[in-house]
């Protein structure tokens, strides 16, 4: 049975509901749920899950992320992926002869990049693949926790900001997002939407008004 | 000094019934309580208790210096409680001194006792509280906006912390100490729970009181911290709303 | 390493070779300005709540009793001191102010006493007693400019501040005998040079892509200056910077006496 209705705000040592299947963000005690942290129910059925509100990025096997290179190492480089670990990208996804070759020609220090996270362990040890270098644009912070939303189901809210506002956008699941545009308004406006999403995350009917604002904003 | 004080100690702190500034033995002073104030932490808060305002914030998890203390299980949470050289009358000169380093202790440790600090192995978690103005009561004080802000920053918790200070003035038990009262009363018993399970996080004391004095002094710290988790969760509720159902038009 | 710097140094400098600034201010544009003078009154003498966009800063004024310099026996003294919280950035470390806040510290403090903006002549008590004037400047949040922001805070706190009574060699806490007399409002206005751009207030980012700066403080004339930061400025851009200074000290001293 569950205490609380599906979207209600929980904070954290609440009671969820007791003999419910309720996981994430949550905690156990007897037959009894209770929320960890401050945020949003979403009821399904016997199953829940609490919904985060804030918080870091702790690194998610298979998450496309934005880094930057913060050192370059012998074997590899040092990437700051907006969370409290770091780790090493290795040499060898730009080079087949990390041993001779000069890494810095390919990533140097201030580099950003996009690159994947996988075998991450419990400590949060990981590696990164896949590195693609993001030149010029700039990147803004959003909250990680509402990432998902900059995206949207199947992508749509994504499609839309890029759509609407002409900008290259590249999301990262760390809650940066890489934004590039020949026109500063339209990276403007491709900025004042996605705080728009990161304000309003958990509303509902978010990417029609998002949709709207942007036609709003054009015909001005 | 000292000549001062023997003077004001002749002082009645209970008039008819009633407190210095008008109170019942069981009323606390007005509190205000707010989340989400500073841009640079990733959660904080601001209380308003009587004439004290404290602000908290927290940085991180993030990585923990020096490297050799990490703890491979758990973060490591600590809190620094300082006051503002003008948050007291007599000019506080800036810095840690014996005392601040003291409740920054117990308020690391009432924290470190709710936190999941699991979730985020070798990292740090820096609760910062500012005293900007201070009068009686401010490790309670402190305790709550440092509760707050760190469920605001998303660390998760299994429970809040609350906290209240009860105390003996003019020989009666009385909630939520003043100014007047901390300096001249005869007993101050600051006490921290964790709401759910009314589990003791923080419990200080000094004066003296009987037995039976502190059973009831007790209770009535714990009667004051349940009033204070209310007003915790309304402000965290309070906070969502724009998340879950749009801004205000 | 600053992370944030990397991520957006870029940006700022690019948008300033257009001639614009990343939160789409004019150049010679401050955020806007809020102040609440009285925060800290229960407490202290005089205090002062200064947001500056979202930069926040608390000044109190403590008035305790002490000794002049010898050099000027009848003189009030007045020092200020300035705690960079670590509650205000990730960057600030606890501990003792290391030099970016002496800096800020001394740049404020020479404003306020070059202009001669507290009257020190009338501070005088009896012979080897003078008040003494502590400014405290509390940084909260930075979001960029500090120092003005400290500057503009620290004389709104003295506008703001009552003299403590003082009867029978004892300071009596929570009476007041008048004002503390403050004779002219000196302002802060700090100027960074991004690119080939002069613009003033600058905000997180915009320091970030800052290659040098110079602060100028003025009352009718200058009073302090400071230039701080590696990188140069060339004689012209001193004097523009001088001429946009007091333009827009004239524009804050109103919000701050208003």
């Amino acid at each position: 049975m569950f205490n609380v209705k599906d979207r209600e705000s929980v904070i954290p040592g609440q009671l969820v509901g007791e003999n419910v299947y309720c996981t994430e963000n949550c905690l156990s005690e007897d037959d009894k749920v209770y929320s960890s942290i401050q945020g949003m129910v979403r009821v399904n059925g016997n199953r829940g899950t609490v919904i985060a509100l804030s918080g870091a990025y702790t690194p998610k096997r298979d998450d496309v992320v934005i880094g930057l290179v913060v050192e370059v190492l012998e074997c590899g480089w040092l990437v700051d992926i907006n969370s409290p670990y770091m780790s090493v990208m290795m040499g060898e996804e730009a080079t087949k002869n990390v041993m001779e070759d000069d890494l810095s020609r390919y990533y140097g220090i201030g580099d950003r990049i996009s690159v994947k996270i996988i075998r991450v362990n419990e400590v949060y040890n990981f590696d990164l693949i896949r590195p693609r270098k993001l030149n010029d644009g700039f990147i803004i912070n959003v909250n990680p926790k509402r990432i998902p939303r900059v995206v949207g189901k199947r992508r749509s809210m994504l499609e839309i900001l890029r759509k609407k506002t002409g900008c290259n956008i590249v999301v990262g699941q760390n809650g940066r997002i890489w934004i590039k545009s020949d026109k500063p308004d339209n990276a403007e406006l491709a900025v004042k939407a996605i705080k728009k999403i990161e304000r309003e995350a958990q509303t509902s009917g978010l990417t029609n008004r998002i949709e709207s604002m942007l036609d709003n904003e054009w015909r001005k | 000094m000292e000549e001062i004080k023997m003077a004001e100690k002749d002082m009645k702190l209970i008039v008819n019934g009633k407190r210095l500034d008008g109170r019942n033995f069981d009323e606390l002073r007005k509190i205000k309580m707010e989340v989400n104030v500073l841009e640079r932490t990733v959660g904080s808060a601001y209380v308003e208790w009587g004439n004290n305002k404290v602000l908290a914030g927290v940085h991180g998890p993030r990585e923990f210096h020096p490297k050799f203390l990490r703890d491979p299980t758990k973060a490591i949470l600590t809190c620094t409680y300082n006051m503002a050289a003008f948050s007291v009358e007599d000019r506080k000169r800036p810095g840690p001194d014996r005392r601040s380093v003291e409740i920054s202790k117990v308020i690391s440790d009432a924290l470190s006792s709710v936190a999941v600090l699991e979730k985020y192995p070798n990292t740090g978690i820096d609760v910062f509280v500012e005293v900007l103005q201070a009068d009686a009561g401010t490790r309670c004080v402190s305790i709550v906006a440092a509760s707050l802000a760190l469920a605001n920053s998303g660390v998760p918790m299994k429970d809040l912390v609350s906290a209240c200070a009860s105390g003996k003035i003019d020989g009666e038990i009385v909630v939520d100490l003043m100014k007047e009262e901390d300096n001249y009363g005869e007993c101050d018993l600051p006490v921290a729970i964790s709401p759910r399970k009314g589990d003791v996080l923080l419990l200080q004391m000094d004066g003296n009181l009987t037995r039976d004095e502190y059973t009831k002094a007790y209770n009535m710290a714990v009667d004051g911290s349940k009033k204070i988790y209310e007003m915790q969760k309304k402000t965290l509720l309070d906070s969502m709303v724009n998340f879950v159902e749009g801004e205000q038009k | 390493m600053n992370i944030e710097e990397y991520l957006r140094k870029d940006y700022v400098t690019s948008l300033m070779r257009e001639g614009r600034r990343i939160d789409n201010r004019k150049l010679d544009e401050f955020r806007e300005i809020k102040i609440e003078k009285g925060y800290s009154s229960e407490k202290a003498p005089g205090s002062a709540f200064i947001n500056l966009g979202d930069t926040k800063v608390l000044v109190g004024i403590s008035m305790g009793v002490g000794e002049p310099y010898p050099d000027r026996p009848t003189s009030g003294v007045m020092t200020t001191n300035v705690e960079l919280r670590p509650i205000a950035s990730p960057l600030f470390e606890s501990g003792p102010p290391r030099e970016k806040a002496i800096e800020i510290a001394r740049v404020v403090d020479r404003g306020i006493r070059e202009s001669g903006a507290i009257d020190l002549d009338k501070l005088y008590i009896e012979e080897d007693k003078v008040w003494i004037a502590f400014i405290d400047v509390h940084v909260l949040d930075d979001g960029g400019n500090i120092l003005d922001a400290a500057g503009i805070g620290a004389i709104s706190a003295l506008l703001d501040t009552r003299l403590p009574k003082y009867e029978d060699g004892v300071v009596i806490r929570g009476e007041w005998e008048g004002k503390l007399p403050i004779t002219c409002t000196p302002v802060p206005v700090t100027n960074v040079k991004i690119g080939s751009n002069l613009v003033v207030d600058p905000n997180l980012d915009e320091e970030y892509a800052r290659e040098t700066q110079l602060t100028v403080t003025t009352t009718d004339v200058i009073n302090a200056m400071q230039k701080s930061g590696i990188g140069v400025f060339s004689s012209e851009e001193v004097d523009e910077a001088i001429e946009t200074s007091f333009k827009k000290a004239k524009e804050i001293r109103e919000i701050i006496e208003g």
